[in-house]
């Protein structure tokens, strides 16, 4: 036993003093801090830059929109004086004839546009009054910004459906039409702190995804950082000396509390710094402590399961390149809670969601996911799911010591799954 | 006197091949041992058997008088033929590192590291990366690494190989010291000269299994023919096909001649002289060399009689089909 922490506490030691190690813990808690906080004060900075108007040429075909449609630009423009448009109204008389009328009426304004006179034209088509047409308006502009688009798009709308109020006999009253369809917002209420009013469904969402991320880097990263620890050994002939002091099975033992130390730390700071976010931005309710102690209940088991694995696979070969090749499978399996956190955190006691909990690499995951989303998971999914966690891991350990015992001595071509099975067999 | 090592009928196999096949020796304490074999002979197998580091499929090692245990482990040091150090620890935490997996601790492994760091002249690089050490400095440091924990068995697989004369002369003076101290060390190699020089008793494997063991007095006495050395102006030539000449290497002015048992030296000498002029003539016991050559020669696989001649390798074993 004593060998053993002694083979953790190099590990952790040698490992936690890396750059490699710094640059993990500290760039993911720096790109979530940077999203939460960073991103809406850049796009804030962004837009502060004040740009000169807009001009904006539009083909009236109805001669009622241009009016409202320009009421709705100046309202705009107080809004957003940092990037205002500019109408400007183009005759239709002043559009020359040609074979189709529509196609005459862009030769124009389109040229303008391109030589970088105007921002964009806009056609009205006259049909767009009646009632129920499917007339579409058209729209050319230089640039591709998403916003304006949306913006124009908005405020064109707003024009036409104002204007046909106004067209129809009798005239219908815009102001009053807009007090009838005052929408009715949809208060959210925690039934668990009985909290009211707080909008925090995406929040929410993302939450289960969160917890499962960082259980799965914290996995993830710290089991691969055991198979390069171990390949370098094995490749700097350390192996030797080492097994001349301690047993094939207390080195690895040793390598994997080191390692599962490491990863400890690891969440501890990921989990302390997104405590800290939650807190500062008053979501502090979402990281209960029944949560962080799941996530520590699943991440053990989850940990050793999958380092004794790669442990083994490692002890195998003799470059990253046949460990990650050969590991392929285990990665494979670990993704896929990755790629299904949205339909399991949504539907969490689905039949589905319930059995992709009782496959054992991605159990830890798929558990956490599914205790943030719902934490009234019945306790007997717990537990059972545990069992199964550690019979698994008690599995693993059997074979990887198996594995590890021949194949750490062993150099030259990685073995095939068959020899694989043989080393399984020998004593 | 004790045994620091017994190898008892020890067989490996891997796959198809018998790496050691019923090995049989033992290493007397206060003694150096040197274990012989051409490559591939199962040397490096057999070291890894009496380190733990493979099981035998049959027979077994006995270290230090009992079987190969945690604690006995501490006692033994082992220096790999592939030798590793982590490239990115320093000199210091290295030793600490493999005494505190030896055994060792506190003040006294302090103690023991400036001691061995002093001893070996590598004590103001003790701050160093190993990956900053010369090749010649990380040898030391390995061989420190080995002998930190001054255990009682010394295991060393080729330690030779490799140095340069400066660690070569280093090496020899610490394995001398081993000894004076009373303390047993086995290491293989394929220097005769070398082994010659340090060892006092030799085991000789082949393709896995004994072809020779016993004191170097013993194993000298062992071989009747002898050498005799001829040198004179003449053509030596005519020598080499006397009956009572074995084996010859004649060159201008010299001749090398492996003589028969109860060769008749008198009548030889006679011819030489009627041949030519002679200025010197001697005789010789055979080198380890050409005792090497001869018996591991003779060991082909194919030639089953190989080796009637030599009556060294007590009680050899038959070969598994």
């Amino acid at each position: 036993m004593r060998k053993i922490v002694l083979v953790a506490w190099r590990e952790y030691i040698e490992t936690v003093r890396t750059k490699t190690f710094f640059i993990s813990v500290f760039l993911l808690p720096a790109l979530i801090l940077f999203f939460v906080f960073g991103a809406e004060r850049l796009a804030k900075l962004a837009e502060a830059e004040k740009l000169p108007p807009r001009r904006l040429a539009v083909l009236d075909e109805t001669g009622r929109v241009f009016e409202v449609l320009q009421q709705e630009i100046e309202a705009y423009n107080q809004r957003n004086p940092n990037r205002p448009f500019a109408l400007e109204q183009l005759l239709p008389q002043a559009c020359g004839g040609g074979d189709s009328p529509a196609a005459s009426a862009r030769e124009e304004p389109t040229a303008a546009v391109r030589n970088g006179e105007l921002y964009g034209y806009l056609r009205i088509p006259a049909e767009v009054l009646v009632a129920g047409s499917a007339a579409a308006c058209e729209l050319g502009r230089r640039d591709q910004q998403l916003a304006a688009r949306r913006d124009i798009e908005q405020m064109l709308n707003r024009a036409i459906q104002i204007a046909r109020f106004r067209s129809v006999e009798p005239p219908i009253d815009p102001a009053l039409v807009a007090r009838l369809q005052q929408e009715v917002p949809l208060i959210a209420i925690d039934v668990r702190t009985l909290r009211v009013g707080r909008d925090d469904t995406v929040v929410r969402l993302l939450t289960p995804f969160g917890f499962m991320f960082l259980l799965f880097m914290g996995t993830m990263q710290i089991s691969y950082g055991l198979l390069t620890s171990l390949l370098e050994e094995k490749s700097s002939r350390v192996i030797e000396v080492l097994l001349s002091a301690l047993s094939p099975l207390q080195l690895m033992a040793g390598k994997i509390l080191g390692m599962a130390t490491v990863g400890f730390t690891l969440l501890l700071i990921w989990v302390g710094v997104g405590y800290q976010v939650a807190q500062t931005r008053g979501y502090d309710y979402l990281f209960s402590r029944d949560l962080l102690f799941y996530a520590g209940l699943y991440f053990v088991p989850g940990f050793l399961l999958l380092s004794s694995l790669l442990a083994a696979v490692g002890s195998a070969c003799n470059t990253l390149k046949e460990a990650q090749s050969m590991a392929s499978p285990i990665t494979i399996v670990t993704v896929v809670p990755m790629v299904l956190w949205f339909s399991i955190s949504q539907n969490p006691s689905s039949t589905f969601a319930t059995v992709l909990s009782y496959i054992p690499p991605i159990t830890p995951f798929v558990m956490i996911l599914r205790i943030c989303a719902d934490p009234d998971v019945p306790i007997w999914e717990i537990v059972a799911s545990q069992i199964l966690l550690w019979l698994s891991v008690a599995g693993a350990i059997w074979v990887a010591a198996r594995i590890f015992r021949v194949g750490i001595l062993m150099y030259g071509k990685p073995p095939t799954p068959r020899e694989l099975l043989r080393w399984l067999g020998r004593a | 006197m004790s045994n620091a090592l017994v190898v008892n009928d020890v067989t490996k196999r891997f796959g198809q091949s018998v790496a050691v096949d019923s090995l049989t020796f033992c290493a007397p304490s206060g003694q150096v041992l040197g274990f012989l074999g051409p490559n591939g002979a199962g040397k490096t197998t057999t070291l890894r058997m009496i380190m733990g580091i493979l099981y035998p499929d049959r027979g077994c090692v006995e270290v230090l008088g009992q079987q190969l245990t945690d604690a006995v482990k501490d006692r033994v040091g082992y220096l790999p033929e592939e030798r590793g150090l982590y490239r990115k620890m320093t000199v210091e935490a290295t030793l600490r590192y493999f005494g505190r997996l030896k055994g060792l601790r506190g003040r006294e492994l302090s103690r023991r590291i400036d001691d061995h760091l002093a001893r070996v002249g590598l004590a103001d690089r003790r701050k160093s990366r190993v990956e900053a050490l010369s090749k010649g400095m990380q040898q030391k440091l390995q061989f420190i690494c080995t002998l930190l924990h001054e255990p009682e068995l010394v295991v060393l697989d080729e330690p030779f190989a490799g140095l340069d004369p400066l660690n070569v002369d280093l090496l020899e003076r610490l394995l001398l010291q081993i000894r004076q101290e009373g303390r047993t060390v086995i290491f293989s190699t394929h220097q005769m000269e070398q082994a010659e020089r340090l060892c006092d008793r030799i085991v000789l494997i082949n393709r896995g299994r004994k072809l020779l063991d016993g004191t170097l007095a013993e194993i000298r006495g062992r071989f009747n023919a002898r050498m005799l050395v001829l040198e004179g102006e003449g053509d030596f030539s005519a020598l080499a096909h006397r009956p009572e000449v074995r084996q010859a290497r004649v060159s201008s002015g010299q001749a090398r001649l492996e003589l028969r048992d109860g060769a008749d030296l008198d009548a030889l000498l006679h011819q030489a002289v009627s041949l030519v002029r002679l200025r010197r003539f001697e005789l010789q016991r055979p080198s380890l060399q050409e005792i090497f050559v001869r018996l591991v020669g003779e060991d082909r696989p194919q030639s089953d009689a190989a080796g009637s001649e030599v009556g060294c390798a007590q009680d050899r074993p038959g070969r598994l089909a």
